[in-house]
């Protein structure tokens, strides 16, 4: 009898597929990192890794580095903790739950190419809602603190065109955005916990509403948390659309917002400098291979509860 | 030293009266079953007891002191749950410590490895009153595992550890047998009857099972509605069920109902059938109630009732045959012992009497009526 060869026939279509819109993109852009290919160009030269070397020499890059930790690294814990106080305070009410959580997810369903908009005017420096209403709070008790008053006396930041407040202006945003998210995510996990626990808990002995979250829901949590972190590390790693629309030009005050997403595309599609871009691509897929790879083992390890 | 009130709780969940005033006395060292259908408010009483629920009225009393406002951690009371409730994440040994340690210990004694370092004679005796209880349920070798690669009969075992590794002032146990496989339950029921002796502790149990209630318990409240219909010993309410609902739900197979009239001297009649059995009432119209063993097959006689065999049931040592009457919709119940006469087939018309002494008659509500086998004026003369 001769083995049937149909499974192959079963297989190959999705597997061709796959290989080609997933996998090839993926070994083209590695292929390209190593030459200094531009479209149009007829021809490209093999340069090694100059483009590597150059991504971790020029202090362009560095800034790029810069701006994307600080996004990150802000970001994530903030959206992180917020999403879960907001989902257990959510989770506690009896009416109005389904209010807030529709509220909360608002701004995740908004476009943020919009949204970036109506920021903008926001934080408009003269005619913006954000320093207006600051400076009515001028004369009174709020002087007290320093930096509100060298606020009256000067001008307030301009948050989105001063050096020092632009990276932390777009996270603030970045935050507002994303919190939603991870909220919804945290209320399915918290809708998994068994509610006899909490009574067995009690029974036990765990007085305190901390108590009994250090028991029980943290731990419940696990595996949430560890999907949450990481798909919320790799929202932030791929930030782009809400510096684009704030500065489609260079990257914001002195490079300050310059995020890896953003230097791609200058790189890639405005300097059509496609190796330094593919360069940045291979670079950012790394970063997000290793968090999906600590993620998974992160899975395997603590939080499976069998 | 232990004994447990419930004076008139009521409990209402939105438009619904779950328990409406329900009284329970539970002495030191007793083992009392709630049992009832599902909904008659049982398990909402046991977590009124524990705490965990607050009741609309009434008081609950332990020892004496109303505790209905204070909260269930500080009752000292612990409890099964049908699910088991251990924490998924901790092994067995960390689920039993969780509540010596949550109780026993200081906040900054619990604190992680900080707190094993500084109390480290206090973590050796909590972990030696582990081991104790372990031992007990002979869970020893189950410590370091989690509750997820236990079978279902092991992870009992650790809940009960978890409730017994404290000095509790009563059990509670929320139908903690109900998960298990049958012949797995059986052997729980003796030993947990085994267990309270040994502990010598307050037990109160809720089941939806009348056999769990009837063979564990020292007294048994059945519940329906919301109320306590009856409460007694096991045998009491097997053999002098106060109304007709608590006799068709104890016993198994039911009690036979058959609908009966009272005539003019006070007898009951079944059909055209008077028996030799008096009930003063005023009402034409009641039921008597008689089990399985109280019938038996005898020959054709002014006293027998006839009917067709239906359907045979055999449990190996009896038989139980179930019997088409006249006029009678449900099917009534004989049990027989295997060789013990004949053994009748399906359509065979066979006749049958009643033990008069065991008969019980039940008013058109359901109340029990009293019957004697010669009527009052006779007895007076």
């Amino acid at each position: 009898m001769t083995p049937s060869r149909a499974h192959i026939w079963f297989v190959s279509p999705a597997l061709l597929l796959m290989f080609l819109i997933l996998l090839l993109p993926i070994l083209v852009a590695f292929g390209i990192s190593f030459t200094s290919f531009s479209l149009g160009n007829s021809g490209a030269e093999f340069v090694g890794f100059k483009n590597y070397e150059q991504i971790f020499t020029r202090s362009t890059y560095e800034k790029m580095f810069g701006a994307t930790f600080r996004y990150v690294l802000t970001v994530v814990p903030l959206t992180v903790g917020l999403g879960l106080g907001a989902a257990l305070l959510i989770h506690s009410l009896t009416r109005f739950g389904d209010l807030y959580k529709t509220i909360y997810f608002l701004p995740v369903m908004s476009a943020l190419i919009a949204m970036a908009i109506v920021w903008e005017f926001a934080f408009h420096p003269t005619i913006g809602i954000i320093n207006s209403t600051l400076e009515r709070g001028c004369g009174t008790f709020l002087e007290g603190w320093n930096w509100y008053a060298n606020g009256c006396e000067k001008t307030f930041p301009l948050w989105l065109t001063n050096r020092d407040y632009a990276i932390w202006t777009v996270s603030f945003i970045g935050v507002w955005q994303g919190f939603g998210f991870n909220m919804v995510l945290y209320l399915a996990g918290l809708t998994g916990i068994p509610r006899e626990l909490y009574a067995a808990a009690e029974m036990d002995g765990a007085k305190s509403g901390w108590e009994r979250f250090k028991l029980i829901t943290w731990p419940m949590l696990g595996p949430t948390t560890v999907f949450v972190v990481t798909i919320s590390f790799i929202r932030s790693f791929q930030v782009f659309d809400m510096v684009e629309a704030f500065y489609p030009q260079g990257g914001g005050p002195s490079k300050s917002v310059y995020v890896m997403m953003f230097a791609i595309y200058e790189k890639g599609i405005q300097q059509n400098l496609m190796g330094v871009g593919a360069a940045i691509t291979v670079v950012f897929l790394l970063f997000v291979m290793f968090l999906t790879i600590l993620q998974r083992w992160l899975v395997e390890r603590r939080t499976h509860y069998v | 030293m232990s004994n447990i009130r419930l004076n008139n709780i009521a409990k209402r969940f939105g438009q619904t009266e779950v328990l409406k005033g329900v009284d329970l006395d539970i002495e030191d060292k007793e083992f009392v079953t709630l049992v009832g259908p599902s909904g008659c408010g049982k398990s909402t009483l046991l977590r009124i007891l524990a705490g965990l629920e607050q009741p609309d009225e009434g008081q609950v009393l332990i020892d004496g002191k109303n505790v209905t406002t204070t909260r269930a951690a500080d009752r000292n009371l612990s409890m099964v749950f049908q699910s088991y409730a251990l924490y998924p994440h901790l092994t067995i040994r960390q689920n039993m410590m969780t509540p010596l340690k949550l109780r026993d210990l200081s906040t900054s004694q619990r604190l992680p490895f900080i707190g094993p370092f500084f109390a480290r004679k206090e973590y050796k005796d909590l972990l030696s009153q582990v081991d104790r209880t372990a031992n007990i349920l002979k869970i020893t070798e189950l410590l370091d595992r989690k509750p997820g690669q236990l079978s279902g009969g092991q992870r009992q075992r650790a809940a009960l550890g978890r409730a017994m590794v404290r000095n509790p002032l009563a059990f509670l146990m929320d139908e903690p047998l109900s998960n298990l496989d049958a012949a797995l339950r059986v052997h729980m029921r003796a030993e947990l009857t085994q267990l309270h002796q040994r502990l010598g502790a307050t037990f109160v149990y809720v089941t939806h099972d009348q056999a769990e209630a009837l063979t564990m318990s020292d007294r048994m409240a059945v519940m329906m509605h919301g109320k306590i219909l009856q409460y007694g010993s096991p045998e009491d309410i097997y053999q002098n069920p106060a109304t007709a609902e608590v006799a068709k739900f104890i016993g198994s197979p039911a009690i036979n109902i058959l609908s009966a009239t009272v005539n003019d001297y006070a007898q009951i009649c079944i059909d055209n059938l008077v028996l030799d059995l008096f009930a003063p009432t005023q009402e034409p119209k009641i039921s008597i109630g008689a089990r399985p063993e109280h019938l038996s097959f005898s020959d054709k006689t002014p006293s027998s009732i006839s009917g067709f065999v239906h359907h045979i049931e055999n449990l190996g040592a009896d038989l139980f045959y179930h019997l088409k009457i006249k006029d009678e919709e449900r099917p009534v119940v004989i049990r027989s012992a295997v060789g013990n006469g004949k053994r009748h087939q399906i359509d065979d018309l066979v006749h049958f009497e009643l033990d008069l002494n065991s008969t019980l008659a039940f008013a058109s509500d359901g109340t029990r009526l009293q019957t004697h086998r010669r009527l009052m004026d006779e007895i007076a003369s």
